[in-house]
């Protein structure tokens, strides 16, 4: 393992490179290039305000500013499924490489999840610009980003690393992944507040519900970007032990994770 | 076993830089691949796939500074070795040992993304093989030099040729200068004058030291450029030592016979060949200097008009060494019917070691038709008193003298 880590760190610059070419690809030969990545969210914000602002009339739900709170959890959440989509088949696209140069194999996964975290920033700070334009009060706790997007890549980073490497043995898990991401959407709150589960479900389908990883990280998020307390009581929701349980989870799936990564390696060449 | 030997003006050390022991590597080959978890659980019982050794009991010990050849027949297992040596696969049983970084060139310009430019592939494509940046810098110049790109590296790699692409990636591998340098192959690849750019920066990174593991299918490149050949057969070292011997071997095993073809109208057909030694008797091996004489008999069905007889020494490689026939040296022959005999007198042969292939040919005077040809059909083994070196022996006359 620690043999493996010293290989990782060598080639990190590689990881970075990668990452790097990613983030190039993705909008070469575009006009507007990177720009895109924020024309996204700003696109999504004025798409939500018609849709469920006008159209629907959520504000007499009493949710007010609903674009915005949808916003705050959906970029994460479309960070993590991206980030999951790529990695997962990330070693078996790369099959040429695999076959024909040694370099430690993690980089692939990483390096997704890498142009992901950058596509996700900009996205991040477009929505707190916006926030500001709206003169919507920002949380202190928005200095918590780097940590939350640190909490966030672990544990993405530790589940496309079982995905990515049991992927090249078994292709339907990348099947499987878009599949289960589209169930997984509905049942972390990123549509509808966490209130609403709480006050129509018992308390042991709560926490059923709560041990879903996700959906600590994505109420983490809609906490520091937008709270905003007339999204009704719940709304400010925040449990000490649900964030060491995703911390924990998180840090035990990186590491158990790469170990997997780690002894399934050597074999990848042989069976893409 | 300490090997240090020299070798031309080049000293091979005793310090291994590569260590193979007891290396095996043995591949399932599945009789239908279970990829899917369903075929997979519902054969969880069966064992779907056969054991293969694609290497077994591999010792082998690359010292630094040396170069050597790995030659064998498809699927003897080369470049499963080369790719055991990068540590793409893990061998199964036995070790490797690596003292110092490697490059491969195993394959040129994989990780080239088409949509980058070729200077963007490059930075890329050397972190691929484990450059750092600051190590780039100071040969990315000469990358881009060699490479013979021209204005051309700041285009998009997708509308590069397939030429400027091998180019640029054998480029990289070739400077960015590791210790150990893996070469698969890929010298078959690119025009001429590239090729002897590569041999020539090989022959330099010898010349610097550099350990070389070459895996190709021309033996007689082998031959020229190693230290060393190791011969592998089936996955296990058939031979291991000096390049002329283990190459010879190869030769004589690959080649027991020439595989040869005949074609033609056979108007006139040639009903035997003899290759005869200087007392007359039919001879295999023969010694550069000495005279051989080719007979050949032949049978006209009909009158054939103004034929002519040729013949032609080729080398392992195809290529004609030597060839004459009967117009070329303005032999003429109006008219055959019945049988008859041919013989090319060759009073001293000029060529070196080797075996050499013959064809022997009866056409028309201008070569539109032939009547029968038999290309390649024949062969016979020389041998040199070791005077010489190269492809042929010529006359000459070494004069020494001192002072101005």
């Amino acid at each position: 393992m620690k043999e493996y880590l010293r290989k990782l760190f060598f080639y990190r610059e590689l990881l970075l490179n990668l990452t790097v070419k990613e983030v190039k690809v993705k909008y070469k030969n575009s006009f507007i290039g990177f720009l895109w990545s924020m024309v996204n969210p700003v696109m999504m914000l004025a798409v939500y305000y018609v849709a469920f602002g006008i159209i629907f009339k959520l504000r007499a739900l009493g949710m007010t500013r609903y674009e915005f709170y949808l916003l705050s959890g959906i970029l994460p959440w479309n960070f993590f499924s991206l980030s999951l989509m790529q990695s997962v088949s990330s070693v078996v696209n790369n099959a040429d490489l695999v076959k024909k140069v040694y370099f430690p194999r993690e980089v692939l996964p990483l390096s997704y999840i890498g142009a992901a975290s950058f596509h996700f920033l900009l996205q991040e700070l477009v929505l707190v610009v916006f926030l500001l334009i709206f003169r919507l009060s920002l949380s202190p706790w928005i200095f918590a980003m780097p940590l939350l997007l640190l909490l966030q890549l672990v544990f993405t980073a530790g589940l496309s690393l079982y995905l990515s490497a049991l992927n090249v043995f078994f292709r339907d898990i990348q099947h499987f992944t878009e599949i289960a991401l589209l169930a997984w959407f509905w049942i972390t709150p990123v549509v509808y507040p966490i209130s609403f589960i709480q006050e129509s479900f018992p308390a042991w389908a709560e926490r059923i519900y709560m041990l879903n990883p996700m959906a600590h990280i994505v109420l983490l998020w809609q906490r520091i970007t937008y709270n905003s307390p007339a999204n009704g009581p719940q709304a400010a929701y925040f449990s000490v032990e649900g964030f060491v349980y995703a911390v924990v989870l998180s840090v035990f799936l990186l590491i158990s994770g790469y170990y997997l990564f780690c002894r399934l390696e050597g074999r990848f060449a042989e069976f893409i | 076993m300490t090997v240090a030997r020299e070798i031309g003006a080049r000293l091979v050390s005793d310090v291994p830089a590569l260590e193979l022991r007891g290396v095996g590597k043995c591949f399932r080959l599945y009789r239908d691949i279970n990829r899917s978890l369903k075929e997979k659980v519902v054969n969880w019982r069966k064992r779907g796939y056969e054991l293969f050794w694609a290497l077994q009991d591999v010792d082998l010990t690359v010292y630094k500074g040396e170069t050597i050849s790995v030659i064998g027949p498809n699927g003897s297992g080369k470049s499963t070795m080369l790719r055991l040596m990068t540590g793409i696969m893990k061998p199964n049983r036995g070790s490797i040992a690596t003292h110092g970084t490697i490059a491969a060139l195993l394959d040129l310009g994989a990780g080239f993304h088409p949509d980058l430019t070729g200077r963007e592939n490059i930075y890329l494509n050397a972190s691929i093989l484990g450059i750092r940046k600051k190590d780039l810098e100071p040969i990315f110049q000469d990358i881009i030099d060699f490479s013979d790109l021209g204005p051309f590296i700041d285009n998009q790699v997708k509308n590069y040729s397939a030429g400027m692409y091998v180019r640029l990636g054998f480029s990289i591998a070739i400077n960015v200068n590791p210790d150990i340098l893996l070469v698969d192959e890929v010298l078959a690849v690119g025009d001429e004058s590239f090729q002897a750019k590569c041999l020539d920066r090989i022959s330099r990174l010898q010349e610097s030291g550099k350990t070389i593991v070459l895996v190709t299918h021309n033996a007689d490149l082998a031959e020229a450029v190693s230290d060393r050949v190791l011969w592998l057969e089936r996955g296990r070292v058939k031979m291991l030592g000096d390049p002329q011997e283990v190459v010879d071997a190869y030769h004589e095993a690959m080649s027991t016979r020439p595989e040869g073809t005949e074609f033609g109208n056979r108007d006139i057909v040639i009903e035997s060949v003899q290759l005869l030694d200087g007392e007359g008797r039919p001879s295999e091996v023969f010694r550069t200097g000495e005279p051989l004489v080719l007979r050949l008999r032949y049978t006209a069905r009909k009158p054939v008009e103004d034929p002519v007889f040729g013949f032609g020494f080729y080398d392992r490689l195809g290529l004609m060494v030597f060839g004459t026939n009967t117009r070329l040296r303005e032999v003429d022959i109006p008219r055959v019917e019945g049988s008859g005999v041919v013989e090319f007198v060759i009073p001293s042969l000029s060529m070196l070691d080797g075996r050499y292939y013959v064809s022997v040919a009866a056409h028309t005077r201008d070569g539109q038709v032939n009547y029968h040809w038999l290309d390649k059909k024949y062969c016979f083994d020389v041998t040199s008193p070791g005077r010489d070196s190269g492809y042929l022996t010529m006359e000459c006359e070494i004069r020494v003298s001192s002072g101005g």
